[in-house]
């Protein structure tokens, strides 16, 4: 089988990007390894997807049904229930794809768009120390067990890390009946959205117990009881601050890795904070052809901009595609100090310079005010105010090209100001 | 009436039902879990010792270099996988040198073959990632690795094909002599009458024991491991058992290459009164990590993807019991079998079941058939056989666990196997599905599906390990 495209993962990202990537004269294919299209967005079945995109306040099906309906009506062809299981790249991509159907077949492809979504961190990844009973399980998965199958995963919560997962977890849970004790955070701030603070965990009087963590777990085969324990500015357990809960649940929201391993046999270059591949403006990795957006990319925590991001992830493998755009060597690493965590293109292609360019970071603690400033060549080429600033929510910039001064690197300072 | 009732299926029980499946005996197998291979056999280091650590003149000493050398015919028989990585034991000053020459008489005296001795440079040029500090090393090219729980399964198994009887979630509550034999009472109720007792029971062997023997000749003492495990990315950071030098608490922390491509990263050796109380702790966690920097550098901590602890049983006898009971005739106690017992496992199987045939003149069992057919691993096949394997089973085509590439049939043959299991535990120990970076995150609910479609069971009756342990609790929807 022969395609133009192979957009791997039908979820939010891999619907945008195929989107804007469609065009009469590219043949386009989705791999979804699910039963439907849509991705995690089929499971999140609160309000609060679209308000940056549509402007209103969609659920999650909703918001994937939007894209859906676009989607179905350009024809683009695609393949549910079916895995990508290999990948190799000579000038084309070969890959290695399974389903119950088909069975085992090979597909090449002039371009690959990568928008597998991501897993979550799982208990063995943090170390939890105690007993392995049955009853601890991510966050995502409970909330599947419940959206999807239609079943409580126990009656008795205690909810680690307060990623919105958990935070929505702890209202969704609260209304089916279970009794959700706390939820305990190890960093002194949350890293859910602070809308999630307000209306699931604050609503519900649901604790939040910052710079806490779980330090035992008891339970030969059932899950009974937890205790967490404060910790220090080192993360370690203060003692004599135990709080002991029984429950028979513990889910895990602690964080959420970008899923490429699938990709591992490609030798493209990593950035160690996302987890992910270091890209370019256009969202290509350093193998050229190969495109990644979404939550395979860097986790984000609105859907809107993993909506945004990958339909210029589409249409950079359109063009890719159709005008035969190579990455060329003048390529730049965006340089940012120590109060931004990463910033995503981590590199920008001046040879190549179309549009303005969106960056996307994160910053690396709370500040309640303070200023962004790009920087070129020693002169300061753009800056923006900003309040309320916390890692968990995403910072968006966009680089006006006009504003370059030449095609030296670029540098994004992040200063904290007083109010 | 059986010949014989063998208390636990670990390791050494599940042997022990093989070698004695060679005569002819009306054979019983007790297991009080609801798996077989469910406490040490599932929690240990996955080493084939090479035999160069035990004291010298001990049963361990023997039974561990017959044992490594008896799992080379099991390979072949049973279909198990083994991984010949060989091993370091290293030093790191003069002082530790002189150990290594002491540890290398004794490999010697032990009969451990094929032993010699790196240099600093050599032994980095073997292996890299070796910590700068190690000054020479005790290469050990007959250590190998297996995968623990795959062995038990497979003696069983095998066991099962030739006669031998397995009653899982069976508790020895009581056991009372007759004249002429035992009655075993079994979870309070059922009562197996047995002419001979073989007592594998782990770390529970000397409560077994004390249900019959007024005088226990040992005493079990727990002794806790934890350990790490690293995500199959890190496979060749380190591609030998990396030993320190012994100590008397142990071998002490090591970094052990896996069959699948894992690393293992421990264990600990910390005494405890609880015998199941299998929990990690920040203590134990923190040494492997601390202990570790004297034997590599460049260590992928940031691949762990797992904890877990293990029990040894080691006793006050020291060395392996493996004796008749002195107060009752054909009660036979196989304890304190810590470290080295899977390497001694087959072994002790044999230096048992000899002693049975003498004592009770068994005869052969001529219809005895030594092959556990290969279990079929479709990822490791190439890309044509695989092919003609989906020709045959569509449901290969269907990739469930994408961490490990396990596919449906795997799983349908996991669950209907000779040794089936209808929970996703059980399923994670015979094909690997959620053994992975995700941990089952992604394919937990798909096996969960699979489980109940192919034992006819609601979803909410699937049981995540025990009993009653199902991973939904309350239905939510109301069916119309």
């Amino acid at each position: 089988m022969k395609k133009d495209l192979v957009i791997i993962g039908g979820g939010a990202a891999g619907l945008a990007a195929a989107l804007s990537a469609n065009h009469p004269n590219i043949h386009i294919l989705v791999i979804e390894r699910e039963k439907s299209l849509g991705g995690i967005l089929n499971q999140c079945i609160h309000n609060g997807f679209g308000l940056h995109v549509f402007k209103e306040e969609l659920t999650g099906p909703e918001y994937a049904d939007r894209y859906l309906e676009a989607f179905l009506k350009l024809n683009i062809e695609f393949l549910l229930d079916t895995t990508v299981v290999d990948v190799k790249k000579t000038d084309d991509f070969e890959l290695t794809v399974t389903s119950y159907e088909t069975g085992l077949f090979k597909i090449n492809s002039k371009a690959v768009i990568l928008s597998s979504g991501c897993y979550e961190r799982t208990r063995g990844s943090i170390a939890i120390p105690g007993e392995r009973p049955k009853g601890i399980m991510p966050a995502g998965s409970a909330q599947r067990y419940l959206n999807i199958d239609g079943y409580l995963v126990g009656k008795r919560i205690f909810i680690l890390g307060s990623g919105d997962i958990g935070l929505i977890m702890a209202r969704r849970m609260t209304l089916e009946g279970a009794k959700v004790l706390g939820v305990a955070e190890i960093m002194p701030y949350s890293n859910g959205l602070t809308r999630n603070i307000v209306q699931c965990l604050n609503d519900y009087d649901i604790p939040l117990y910052l710079s806490h963590t779980v330090t035992n777990v008891i339970g030969k085969e059932r899950l009974e009881q937890i205790t967490i324990q404060e910790v220090d500015s080192n993360f370690n357990p203060i003692e004599h601050t135990e709080k002991i809960f029984d429950v028979d649940t513990l889910l895990l929201s602690v964080g959420l890795v970008p899923d490429i391993s699938l990709f591992d046999s490609l030798d493209f270059k990593r950035d160690p904070i996302t987890k992910s591949a270091v890209v370019n403006q256009f969202y290509e990795t350093s193998v050229s052809g190969l495109f990644i957006c979404g939550n395979a990319l860097h986790v984000h925590d609105l859907v809107d901009y993993v909506s945004i991001e990958s339909e210029k992830a589409g249409k950079s493998a359109q063009n890719y595609i159709l005008n035969d755009r190579k990455q060329s060597n003048h390529l730049h690493t965006i340089k940012f100090n120590e109060n931004i965590r990463y910033i995503v293109p981590q590199l920008i292609d001046f040879e190549h310079l179309e549009a303005n360019i969106d960056l996307s970071f994160r910053v690396s603690k709370k500040m309640e005010a303070a200023v962004f400033k790009i920087i070129q060549n020693g002169t300061e080429i753009m800056t923006k105010r900003a309040k309320n600033l916390a890692p968990a929510e995403m910072e968006k910039m966009s680089l006006k090209i006009d504003k370059l001064i030449d095609d030296s690197p670029i540098t994004l300072l992040l200063e904290e100001v007083s109010l | 009436m059986y010949d014989y009732v063998i208390i636990g299926a670990g390791i050494v029980g599940t042997n022990i039902a093989r070698e004695l499946s060679r005569y002819k005996a009306n054979i019983l197998v007790l297991e009080k879990e609801n798996d077989a291979a469910n406490h040490q056999t599932v929690a240990n280091s996955a080493i084939i010792h090479s035999g160069h650590d035990p004291k010298e003149n001990t049963l361990k000493a023997k039974l561990c270099v017959e044992g490594n050398i008896l799992y080379e015919t099991m390979e072949k028989e049973l279909n198990i996988p083994i991984l010949r990585t060989g091993a370091f034991v290293v030093a790191h000053d003069r002082n530790e040198e002189d150990m290594l020459d002491q540890l290398y008489q004794r490999a010697l005296n032990n009969g451990v073959k094929e032993i010699l001795f790196h240099d600093q440079s050599q032994a980095q040029q073997i292996e890299p990632n070796l910590a700068d500090d190690i000054t020479k090393v005790l290469s050990l090219p007959s250590t190998k690795v297996t995968y623990p729980w795959e062995v038990a399964f497979a003696c069983l198994e095998n066991a099962i094909h030739n006669g031998v009887t397995f009653k899982k979630n069976s508790r020895v509550t009581n056991i009372v002599k007759t004249e002429d034999f035992f009655n075993v009472e079994i979870n309070d109720a059922e009562i197996i009458q047995t002419k001979s007792i073989i007592s594998a029971a782990g770390i529970f062997s000397d409560q077994v024991a004390y249900l019959l023997e007024e005088n226990v000749p040992y005493q079990i003492f727990p002794r806790k491991g934890e350990y790490f495990v690293l995500d199959r990315k890190a496979k060749g950071f380190i591609n030998h058992v990396i030993y320190p030098l012994p100590t008397k608490k142990g071998k002490g922390v090591l970094i052990i290459p896996q069959v699948h491509g894992n690393i293992l990263l421990g264990p600990t050796s910390q005494l405890q009164d609880e015998k199941d109380l299998l929990s990690n702790t920040r203590d134990g966690l923190n040494q492997i990590k601390n202990d570790l920097h004297t034997l590599a550098k460049n260590i992928p901590f940031n691949l762990i993807i797992r904890t877990f602890a293990g029990i040894r049983a080691s006793s006050s006898y020291e060395d392996f019991y493996i004796q008749e009971s002195k107060e009752f005739s054909n009660f036979f106690h196989v304890a304190g079998i810590d470290s080295p017992g899977l390497t001694a496992a087959p072994a002790i199987a044999k230096y048992l079941v000899n002693q049975l045939v003498d004592k009770h003149h068994l005869k052969e069992n001529i219809n005895f058939d030594p092959i556990r057919p290969k279990k079929t691993v479709f990822y490791k096949l190439n890309f044509e056989e695989q092919l003609a394997l989906i020709k045959k089973d569509p449901r290969y085509g269907n990739l469930v666990c994408k961490c490990e590439k396990i596919t449906e049939t795997e799983i349908v043959e996991a669950i209907h196997g000779p040794l089936g299991n209808d929970t996703i535990k059980g399923i994670k120990k015979r094909a690997r599905a959620g053994s992975g970076l995700c941990q089952g995150g992604y394919c937990e609910q798909t096996v969960l599906k699979i489980i109940a479609r192919e034992t006819n069971q609601p979803i909410n009756k699937i049981n995540y390990y025990g009993l009653n342990t199902p991973i939904l609790v309350q239905e939510t929807k109301v069916k119309p």
